[in-house]
């Protein structure tokens, strides 16, 4: 999409993305330190009855889960999509410095740590994590180093399809500046839809990674949690009383809130990625 | 009785129920079906010297023969190995004839090497067993003799000296030394002489009958599943999915006792649940601190929000313990009166007593904040929803903060019991339970020598020491129930616990499943009269 | 030169089972704390001293990753100690591998199918937002829902006979559908095919009355190939949430019991048996490659397009 019809197209889709991320952001802030206290003669309250989600089996507003696991999933995941994108841009640069022998041990290293299937990494690093180190900063960042390979490898091709060192040398004759070329044409004109992608990506898989990897320590018995302190509640918590609910339980409402807040995840992700596109 | 909930309308049993279920139950009989049941969670080894859970000890008794056991039934001290006993020499010894004809799992005979073999093990340092600590004390040695008899010397006289060698017996022939480490295969596959063989699959423990002479199992095969949901586990027992639950959660029971089809069983653990302070942390070393932790928790509340207990139920499943014993036990000193309730005014002045004064809300102490680390059992967590927070939330509305963790099971009885997260935690919450015997030395005791091995926090008192020490010497139940009386009375005012609650274990079996007395504590030890 | 990348795949996948375990006993030491305490905890095991000497601990990280290595590669990965206590853990890897490979497998089935309508042009584009919409939601949500299916049909003691392959197919559906599996598969067929067609040969092939897909799939299977690698590791990693979830008893569930637990032999052992599998799929990947390419040294004029074709 080209013209100033895409570029409205464009704009549209980053105002989504903006605002989505800073319901987010909101979200987080307003994160109470610890969910309220059960109020029994609650239980099991509707959206209608207790605005907005309703409440849980123990009269416990839905909202407080939906707050706390904003708080614990929007900055790793923030950081953890800026860091595939910072990789992206320099694995992108690199392929336009005409130094062969980084390009080929980026390449190698990409080889090496691209095969590797990405939670079984998350798991060993979870495990060796001491206590008081463990959260979604650290596994989110390992998830990051993992998806860094492929967002690498296709900025590099990116740069790669527009001549690499030649392409830089033309605009150097030009007579543009180098921060001009790197940043501007390189960066913003042509590796942007790549990097922004990617990162968009990466965040929300983060995001769905610190919801199962809860989900599964929510089983019981209950386990630690890796990704977050055990005062606290992931998105995950909703989504194990939307299986109560299957099982029998009125907690319908649950499961919708859960699933919810993972479509808002999923759609500010793709809000991203398409305004982030190729003029 | 729980807070009254309706029973979700997929919960509840269907019209057909009862034909369904009759129709399980001949099904069952007919074609000699293994009967299915939840455990709590999967055993974490079925070596009877590395039991340390419920769930482990549940599991080896249908496996092992425990040398003398208690009858659920005549609560008489029995014995399926052992014909005839008597006392020898100075009376610190004692001679068994054992019963001819036992084999072990695999077929091969069971005799007085095997007995003589697991004291032996027992003995040996190499053998790394919590289990063997407590038959170290009291065991010197052990001689098998030609006419199936075996001679066990003791430390000292016994009043009654079978109690003493209540162990399990292992299979000489499955070993290669008497230093028996816990990663041997044995702790999967074991072999036992007991009434049912296990054989261990990934979700599933599977046991099926074996029979011996002094064993006659009814039912030809078991399976154990770990437990998973507590809602799982009602609807599965409710749709004859399974015939059992070992732990039927507080929330559940009135969805359970609804039903026609299945029986709520009493399963008697002596159990009581507590919040083990950490004496050698800087706050909780005074004494009013602890006790305003004390006073801070309202334990009627703190029941009502996370096992449901209706706070004007007459009959409630869970009594409030001022002490380290349920309140049906003899050594229970009554005169020390619980705490029910919180009373934030007479907390808040022992801690300007002990000279914390508040800031914004918070208690700081030196000129530090009180932030306490707790953590808890997970698994107590099945039967007492969110425990951990709730705790917390009313530790931090009295002013103190809180960063709470849960501890795994594995990691609770590893780490928390022995010792080893006393540089972690503040306060540790969980759950003691006991068989007959309710010998609580080794919670309090200095941790010294064999003494102490479960002192959470390394708790040291002399005086509580001198009291164990009258326990231990007592000749008469009177003297024990005396020293344990005034052990009581000391540490509800010491406090290196906060004595919560005594909750009622209840199973719950299908009706097809007849004649299913359940034993105190070991829960199968008469499983030879379970029939379908 | 042609064979570059098929032998740095080789190298890598030759390494990648060496490196993972050096990685992970570099870590051993770098963590704080004594190597033996983080392995095994003294409670359990038999006392320090006699625990570094049975793990190989007490002469450094290097004599301990050779001696590691050495059994490993004998199939000798000690006992459980936690997971099955004293099962050995080579047993236990052995049970679980064949699960994960099956349920991987099927897994894979839709996915095929899915590439190769997209491939044939009988996957309308129109429908691309469905699938990218449908693998917007994580695994592990299908999963859950599979899970409480199955659980409320056959109860949770469903682990054997049909509840067990249920379980299994669901699972593949599950791991084949979620995560943007499905949609990726069919959105990178489509485009490697549509890149390829736009090339001048095959507008001449077709000309000539040729069909578009027997010209164009030999050009453009290495990419296919590579596709089908990355979306099998990404399918491995999606396995350990949906085997935890729907209780299948593969290699990921091993590994997060493990991990639950820290039974460090087994997760040692697990992860080095994913990346035993990740080393299949690169040598596989590899000697595609090779193939491909001295198929095209074989026959280069007229059908193959003689520049290299992209990995």
């Amino acid at each position: 999409m080209s013209g100033p019809r895409g570029d409205r197209t464009r704009v549209r889709w980053a105002a989504l993305a903006g605002v989505l991320l800073a319901v987010l952001l909101v979200a987080s802030a307003l994160a109470p330190e610890y969910v309220s206290v059960p109020e029994p003669d609650r239980a099991y309250l509707s959206p209608l009855q207790a605005p907005p989600f309703g409440t849980d089996d123990r009269g416990i507003p839905l909202l407080d889960y939906a707050l706390q696991g904003a708080s614990i999933v929007t900055l790793p995941a923030l950081a953890s999509g800026l860091l595939v994108a910072l990789l992206a841009t320099l694995a992108g640069l690199v392929r336009c410095l005409d130094r062969p022998w980084l390009d080929g041990a980026l390449q190698a290293v990409s080889e090496l740590v691209g095969a590797l299937p990405r939670l079984v990494v998350v798991l060993v690093v979870a495990l060796m994590l001491p206590r008081q180190a463990r959260g979604l900063l650290p596994i989110g960042l390992t998830w990051a180093l993992l998806a860094a390979p492929g967002a690498m490898d296709e900025a590099a091709a990116t740069a790669q399809r527009l001549g690499g060192s030649r392409f830089v040398e033309a605009l150097r004759a030009h007579g543009f500046s180098g921060a001009r070329i790197y940043l501007v044409h390189l960066v913003w004109f042509n590796l942007r839809p790549v990097i922004v992608r990617q990162a968009a990506e990466v965040l929300m898989q983060v995001v769905f990674l610190e919801i199962a990897l809860s989900y599964l320590a929510l089983r019981p018995p209950p386990a630690p949690a890796f990704t977050h302190a055990d005062s606290e509640y992931s998105w995950a918590t909703l989504l194990y009383q939307g299986y109560a609910a299957l099982l029998g339980l009125p907690l319908v409402h649950s499961l919708v809130t859960g699933l919810m807040l993972v479509a808002l995840v999923a759609v500010m992700a793709q809000a991203m990625r398409l305004a982030g596109r190729a003029r | 009785m729980t807070t009254p909930r309706p029973l979700p309308p997929r919960l509840r049993p269907g019209r057909l129920a009862p034909v369904l279920g009759f129709l399980a139950g001949a099904l069952l009989l007919a074609a000699g079906a293994d009967v299915s049941y939840y455990e709590e969670a999967a055993p974490s080894t079925l070596n009877p010297l590395f039991a340390r859970t419920m769930v482990d000890r549940r599991s080896q008794e249908l496996v092992f023969d425990r040398l003398f056991y208690r009858s659920a039934i005549t609560n008489e001290l029995r014995s399926g190995l052992v014909e005839s006993w008597e006392r020898i020499g100075d009376g610190r010894s004692i001679k068994l004839k054992l019963k001819e004809g036992v084999k072990w799992h695999d077929g091969k005979p069971f005799g007085p090497d095997d007995v003589c073999f697991t004291i032996e093990a027992m003995l040996d340092p190499a053998t790394p067993s919590e289990v063997a600590k407590g038959y170290r004390e009291a065991l010197v040695g052990c001689t098998a003799q030609r006419d199936n008899t075996v001679q066990i010397e003791f430390t000292k006289v016994y009043h009654n000296p079978r109690e003493r060698v209540a162990f399990s017996v292992l299979p000489k022939h499955a070993f290669n030394g008497t230093a028996i480490n816990p990663d041997l295969e044995f702790s999967s596959r074991p072999i036992g002489t007991g009434p049912m063989k296990a054989s261990r699959g990934k979700h599933e423990l599977k046991f099926s009958a074996m029979k011996n002479p002094h064993h006659d199992p009814k039912i030809a095969g078991l399976i154990q599943t770990e437990g998973g949901d507590p809602l799982l586990q009602v609807r599965s027992l409710l749709n004859g999915g399974v015939q059992g639950v070992i732990s039927v959660s507080p929330t559940y029971r009135g969805d359970v006792s609804a039903s026609d089809e299945v029986a709520l069983k009493s399963y008697d653990l002596r159990s009581w649940w507590f919040v083990a302070l950490n004496t050698g942390s800087p706050f909780l070393r005074d004494k009013r601190v602890r006790q305003a932790l004390d006073l801070t928790i309202d334990r009627m509340r703190l029941r009502e929000l996370t096992i449901g207990v209706d706070p004007n139920d007459p009959n409630p499943p869970c009594e409030f313990v001022s002490g380290p014993f349920v309140q049906s036990s003899p050594y229970y000193n009554r005169a020390v009166k619980t705490a029910e309730r919180a009373n934030p005014e007479k907390a808040e002045a022992l801690m300007r007593e002990a000279g914390a004064n508040k800031q914004a809300g918070r208690w700081v102490m030196g000129g530090q904040s009180i932030t306490l680390r707790i953590g808890i059992d997970s698994s107590l967590q099945t039967e007492a929803r969110d425990l951990l927070n709730q705790i917390g939330n009313q530790l931090q509305e009295g002013g103190f903060d809180r960063r709470v963790d849960n501890v795994t099971p594995d990691e609770w009885v590893h780490q928390a019991v022995t010792g080893r997260l006393k540089g972690q935690y503040d306060a540790l919450i969980g759950k003691w339970s006991f068989g007959v015997v309710e010998d609580v030395n080794d919670m309090f005791h200095t941790r010294q020598g064999t003494q102490g091995s479960l002192n959470i926090f390394d708790y040291s008192d002399p005086q509580v020491d001198a009291i164990l020490a009258r326990y231990d010497a007592a000749k008469t139940d009177t003297e024990a129930q005396d020293a344990y009386h005034d052990l009581h009375a000391y540490l509800a005012k010491e406090l290196p616990y906060l004595f919560l609650w005594k909750l009622d274990t209840k199973s719950a079996w299908r009706n097809e499943i007849r004649s299913n007395t359940i034993s105190p504590y070991y829960y199968f030890t008469e499983f030879d009269g379970w029939r379908l | 030169m042609w064979w570059t990348r098929p032998l740095v795949r080789l190298a890598a996948a030759a390494l990648l089972p060496l490196l993972v375990p050096a990685i992970i006993t570099i870590a051993l030491w770098v963590l704080p704390g004594d190597p033996a305490d983080i392995i095994c905890p003294p409670e359990i095991c038999d006392g320090t001293a006699a625990l570094a000497a049975r793990w190989n601990l007490d002469q450094g990280p290097y004599h301990f990753y050779a001696h590691w290595v050495g059994q490993a590669l004998q199939g000798d990965f000690g006992n459980s100690w936690r997971v099955q206590q004293g099962v050995p853990v080579g047993g236990l890897i052995a049970e679980s591998l064949p699960t994960t490979a099956e349920l991987v497998l099927l897994a894979l089935v839709p996915l095929t199918l899915a590439s190769l309508l997209a491939a044939l042009g009988w996957l309308p584009r129109r429908l691309d937002p469905l699938w990218q919409a449908i693998g917007l939601a994580p695994a592990v949500i299908f999963a859950l829902l599979a899970a409480a299916a199955i659980e409320i049909r056959f109860g949770a003691i469903s682990h054997e006979g049909l509840p067990a392959l249920v379980r299994l197919l669901a699972g593949a559906l599950v791991l084949g559908v979620a995560d943007g599996s499905l949609a990726a598969a069919i959105v990178g067929t489509r485009t490697t095919f549509e890149e390829e067609v736009k090339e001048r040969y095959i507008g001449v092939g077709v000309l000539r009355g040729e069909p578009v897909l027997a010209n164009a799939l030999p050009n453009v299977l290495p990419a296919l190939v590579g596709q089908l690698r990355a979306r099998t590791v990404h399918l491995l990693s999606g396995a350990v949430v949906v085997e935890v979830v729907l209780g299948i008893p593969g290699l990921g569930e091993l590994l997060f019991r493990g991990t639950l637990m820290q039974d460090f032999g087994v997760v040692l052992a697990a992860s080095w048996a994913f990346s035993l599998l990740a080393s299949a799929l690169m040598c596989g990947q590899a000697l595609i490659e090779i193939l491909h390419a001295l198929a095209i040294r074989r026959f280069p004029a007229g059908v193959l397009p003689t520049e290299e074709v992209p990995g």
